[in-house]
C-alpha cells in the first residue's frame, strides 16, 4: 500500500516513548551535586593559607610550593581534572570514530578526581615527617591531578570502556596507579607503624583499643582523637578544635570532597532523592552500615573506651564520606541487581574497616572499592529470586 | 509489585470524549487474518456482491474467527497486502462500498430471558460466529478460550478494566457508555464459566466510569467492582491477576488453569452484541490520540484505511512523524496510514514532526540496572540484550527471556536508551 503522506513514516520498534531520564540527565545532576560540593569546600576553604607561613617556616620540603589559599587550590584542581577529562574527550571523539561524545560524564569524573585528591598539610606536620606533604598543595597538587585525570580517562575510561563494561572505578584506579610508587608507605603496615626516626609514619594503631587519653601511636602525642585533631584541625588556628565538629562539619586536610561530611550527606541524599530509581543508593547504604557495624566489632574486640572516635574515623573520614556517595555508587563498575548492591555495599565497608585496621592504610577504601569493583561480574551473576510465577 | 514504574498518562481529553460514529468507508480494506490462530481463507470472490455481517473469511480449524464484511458492496479485488501491525503479508479483501447498508441476519438475537435456557454449545458458537477475538490486542479467539477442559473449574472471571496503555481510552469509554451492555456481556461469560465470583477491576483514575460500573454491577449476584491504583503493567492479564488475586501465573501455564480467566472489557461488550443483538465484530472503538486536533474515541468500521481517520479529523498528513496503533508502549508503528482498521486496533495514536522533541541517540549502557528493577516479571533485559547482541540465543533462554510480557518498561525507563525490549523480543521463541 502506498503511504498518503508525503513524507516518509518514522518506524521504530515499541516502546515509541521513553522516559524523560537520560543519561545526560543523570551526569547532570552528579555534576551539579559535585560542584556544589567543590564551591562550597573552596568558601570553607578560602580562608586558609596553604601552607601556613609557620608550616613553610617549619617545613624544609615545603620551601619550593607556591602558597596559596587552600581553596583556591582546590578550584584549580577542578578546572585542571575537568579540562584535562574533556579534553581528552572531545579529542578521542574526533580522532577515534566511534568513540562517544560525553562531556557531561568527563566533567563528573574530571571533578571527582579534584574532589578524591588530598589536600591540605595537616596541622600536625612536623619537619621531619617523612609524609610528601609537598604534594597535598601546589603546584605539585596541580601535577597530580592532572596525570591522575590523564591516566583516569586515557586507560580507565576510555581503553577500559574499549572491552565493554569497565571493571575499575577509574578515578580510583588511576589515584592508586599514580600513587604507587609511594606504596611503601601507604599499604605496607610496617611504614606506618615506625617510627618518624625510623623513617615511618608513625600512624596510631586501629588493631588495638581506642582512648581518648591513651597513648597509641607516637605520633601527636596523645590518643586516637588528638590524633584526628591533629591531622583535620585548621593549621593556621591556634585553636586544635573539636573532634566531632571536624569531622562532620569541616576538615581542613584530606580528600576535599569530603571535606564536611554533612555537606556530602546533604547533597549525596539530595542526588539521590532527583533520581532514586537511577542511582545506586543501596551501595551507599549498605557500605555505611556495614562500617558502623564493623567499627563496633572492633571497637568490642579491641576493648574502646571510645567507640565514638572509632565511628566518626571510620564513617566520616573523607575518603569514606566521599567515596560512599559518589565513587562506590558509580554505575559502570558496581552490580544491577537491588541485591548485588547490598551484597557490593556490604563487603566496600567491610574491606575498608579491615584495610583501615589491619594494614593502618586510613584511606583504604579506595584499595578496597577496586577489589571489589574486580567482584561486581561475580556479583551480577547471583540471582536472588526467580522471574515472575517461577518457583 | 512494589517497583512498577508509573507512566504519566495522556488522557484527560479524550476520556472525557463520548465514542463517535465514524462514516463507513469508501473502500473498506479487511484482512483475512486478524486472530491468532489458524490462518482463515476467503469465502467470497472478485465481483461478489456482500452484505454488511457477511461473512467473507473463514477456517475449519478449530482455533480461528471468521471475518465479516463491515459494509455492503462489491468484492474488487482480493490481494495481499503487508501489514505493519503484523509485521507479514496477509491477503486483504478490498469492498467498495455501494451506500445501501444491506444488512445479512444470520445471527439470530437471544433475548435476555432466553439466555438461561440457552446452551454453552450454542453461546460458544454465536461468539466464534460472530468472530470475537480478544480486543485487548491478543486477538486469540474467545470462543476457544471459554471453551474449557470439563474438568476445569473457573472460581474467578476477571474483567479487565485497567486499560493500562497511557494514550488509549476506548475501554474508558465504553465502561462508561456502555456500562449496561457490559453487564449483559459478563452473564454470558458468567454462564458459559458455571458462575464464578466476577470482577470488574479497573483504575482508580477512571473517575467516571467507575461509579458506572458500580451502579450498573450493584444487583448482579456474586460481582464486585474492584477500582484501585493499577500501573500500566497490570493491564496485562498475569500482571493484574496478582494485583488483584495476588497470586502469580507460572510461564507456560494459562490463567484458566490456575482458576482464573481475564477478559478484555471491549471482548464483552462484543460478546454482548453478538449475543443479544446478533451483530458480528465489524466494528470496534479506536482512540484517536497524540498529535491530533482533537482527541477522541471512533466507533470504526473493521477495514477503515487510517488515512481515512487523519483525514477526516483533521490531522496534517505532511506533519506526521509516525503513527502508533495498539498503544505507544506496545503497539505498532505503522509503515503507511494506508493500512486499515483491525479487531485488534484499540488506539491510533499520532506524533506530528512539528511536536517532536530531540530525541535521545541511543548511547553505552551506564549499568544503572534500571530495567532489571523496572521489569514487572523480574527478568534481566540489559542480560538478555548482551546475549542477543552476541548472537547467544541460548543464553537469552536460559535468562528466561520467554517469560517477558513484551510491556516495553525495560525501553522506556533505560537512559541510555537502548531498545532492550526488541532485544528481548528477538530472544523470545
Amino acid at each position: 500500500m502506498s503511504n498518503e503522506s508525503s513524507n516518509e513514516l518514522v518506524v521504530n520498534p515499541a516502546p515509541h516513548i521513553t522516559s524523560t531520564m537520560s543519561k545526560t540527565r543523570i551526569m547532570q545532576y552528579t555534576f551539579a551535586a559535585l560542584l556544589v560540593i567543590t564551591i562550597v569546600t573552596s568558601i570553607l576553604w578560602i580562608s586558609v593559607s596553604c601552607p601556613t607561613d609557620s608550616q613553610l617556616d617549619s617545613y624544609p620540603t615545603l620551601s619550593n610550593v607556591w602558597q596559596m589559599p587552600l581553596g583556591l587550590i582546590l578550584l584549580f584542581n577542578a578546572l585542571i581534572a575537568m579540562g584535562v577529562a574533556v579534553g581528552i574527550d572531545v579529542l578521542f571523539n574526533k580522532v577515534v570514530s566511534d568513540s562517544e561524545l560525553n562531556i557531561w560524564s568527563s566533567a563528573v569524573f574530571g571533578l571527582i578526581v579534584a574532589l578524591s585528591y588530598s589536600l591540605g598539610v595537616p596541622a600536625m606536620a612536623m619537619g621531619a615527617d617523612p609524609i610528601p606533604v609537598a604534594n597535598f598543595t601546589a603546584p605539585n597538587a596541580f601535577l597530580f591531578v592532572a596525570l591522575i585525570a590523564l591516566i583516569g580517562q586515557v586507560v580507565f575510561k576510555k581503553v577500559q570502556g574499549i572491552g565493554g563494561r569497565k571493571l575499575v572505578n577509574p578515578a580510583a584506579a588511576a589515584k592508586l596507579l599514580i600513587l604507587l610508587p609511594m606504596l611503601g608507605s601507604m599499604l605496607l603496615p610496617s611504614e606506618h607503624f615506625a617510627s618518624f626516626e625510623a623513617g615511618g609514619l608513625a600512624m596510631p594503631r586501629l588493631a588495638g583499643p581506642i582512648a581518648a587519653t591513651e597513648i597509641i601511636g607516637s605520633n601527636g602525642g596523645g590518643g586516637f582523637g588528638d590524633y584526628l585533631i591533629g591531622c583535620f584541625a585548621n593549621p593556621s588556628s591556634m585553636e586544635a578544635g573539636n573532634l566531632n565538629s571536624l569531622m562532620l562539619f569541616n576538615k581542613f586536610h584530606g580528600w576535599p570532597g569530603g571535606a564536611s561530611s554533612l555537606l556530602v550527606i546533604i547533597v549525596g541524599i539530595a542526588l539521590f532523592a532527583l533520581g532514586y530509581k537511577y542511582f545506586k543508593w543501596k551501595v551507599t547504604a549498605s557500605y555505611f552500615v556495614s562500617i558502623a557495624i564493623m567499627s563496633v566489632l572492633m571497637s568490642t574486640i579491641y576493648a574502646d573506651a571510645d567507640l565514638l572516635t572509632r565511628l566518626l574515623f571510620t564513617l566520616f573520614i573523607g575518603s569514606s564520606i566521599f567515596l560512599g556517595f559518589f565513587m562506590a555508587t558509580d554505575p559502570a563498575t558496581t552490580p544491577f541487581s537491588g541485591t548485588g548492591q547490598l551484597i557490593f555495599g556490604v563487603g566496600l565497608g567491610i574491606l575498608t574497616v579491615l584495610i583501615q585496621t589491619y594494614m593502618n592504610f586510613f584511606g583504604g577504601s579506595i584499595l578496597a572499592l577496586i577489589i571489589m569493583n574486580l567482584t561486581v561480574p561475580f556479583i551480577d551473576r547471583i540471582r536472588i529470586g526467580k522471574p515472575f510465577g517461577r518457583k | 509489585m512494589a517497583n512498577l514504574v508509573v507512566i504519566k498518562e495522556q488522557k484527560d481529553i479524550a476520556r472525557k470524549t463520548p465514542i463517535e460514529d465514524f462514516p463507513d468507508p469508501k473502500i473498506a480494506v479487511v484482512l483475512v487474518n486478524q486472530q491468532t490462530g489458524a490462518a482463515n481463507t476467503p469465502i467470497v470472490s472478485v465481483g461478489d456482491i456482500v452484505s454488511i455481517g457477511q461473512k467473507i473469511a473463514d477456517s475449519k480449524q478449530r482455533v480461528s474467527a471468521p471475518v465479516h464484511s463491515p459494509i455492503s458492496g462489491k468484492v474488487l479485488k482480493i490481494e495481499n497486502v503487508f501489514n505493519s501491525c503484523f509485521g507479514y503479508e496477509t491477503e486483504a479483501i478490498f469492498i467498495e462500498n455501494d451506500g445501501k447498508k444491506t444488512k445479512e441476519k444470520n445471527l439470530t438475537p437471544i433475548s435476555e430471558s432466553e439466555l438461561a435456557k440457552t446452551t454453552n454449545e450454542v453461546l460458544l458458537k454465536r461468539i466464534h460466529d460472530a468472530g470475537i477475538i480478544g480486543l485487548g490486542g491478543a486477538g486469540f479467539p474467545t470462543s476457544v478460550k471459554l471453551s474449557l477442559p470439563a474438568d476445569k473449574k473457573i472460581a474467578t472471571l476477571i474483567v479487565n478494566g485497567a486499560e493500562g496503555e497511557p494514550y488509549d481510552t476506548a475501554d474508558e469509554r465504553l465502561m462508561i457508555e456502555k456500562t449496561k451492555n457490559l453487564a449483559r456481556g459478563v452473564r454470558v461469560v458468567r454462564q458459559i464459566l458455571g458462575n464464578p465470583k466476577v470482577i470488574i477491576a479497573t483504575k482508580d483514575s477512571k473517575v467516571e466510569a467507575v461509579p458506572k460500573l458500580h451502579e450498573a454491577f450493584s444487583q448482579e449476584p456474586n460481582t464486585e467492582v474492584i477500582a484501585k491504583h493499577l500501573t500500566y503493567q497490570q493491564g496485562d492479564a498475569s500482571i493484574l491477576q496478582k494485583a488483584i488475586l495476588d497470586y502469580e501465573t507460572p510461564p507456560g501455564k494459562r490463567s484458566y488453569e490456575m482458576g482464573t480467566i481475564v477478559q478484555n472489557v471491549a471482548t464483552i461488550n462484543a460478546i454482548a452484541n453478538a449475543v443479544f443483538e446478533g451483530e458480528p465484530l465489524i466494528s470496534r472503538v479506536t482512540t484517536l490520540n497524540g498529535d491530533v486536533p482533537e482527541p477522541k474515541n471512533l466507533l470504526v468500521k473493521i477495514g477503515t484505511p487510517i488515512s481515512d481517520i487523519l483525514k477526516q479529523n483533521n490531522v496534517d498528513l505532511n506533519d506526521i512523524s509516525s503513527v502508533v496503533v495498539g498503544g505507544v508502549l506496545m503497539g505498532q508503528a505503522l509503515q503507511t496510514i494506508n493500512d486499515p482498521i483491525t479487531k485488534r486496533t484499540s488506539s491510533i495514536i499520532v506524533f506530528a514532526k512539528s511536536k517532536a522533541k530531540k530525541g535521545q541517540p541511543t548511547t553505552a549502557c551506564i549499568h544503572c540496572g534500571r530495567c532489571i528493577t523496572a521489569c514487572p516479571v523480574r527478568l534481566h533485559p540489559i542480560a538478555i540484550h548482551n546475549a542477543v547482541t552476541k548472537g547467544d540465543f541460548e543464553k537469552a533462554e536460559k535468562l528466561w527471556a520467554n517469560d517477558c510480557i513484551a510491556c516495553g518498561t525495560c525501553s522506556y525507563v533505560c537512559p541510555s536508551k537502548i531498545t532492550l525490549a526488541a532485544s528481548v523480543k528477538m530472544a523470545r521463541k
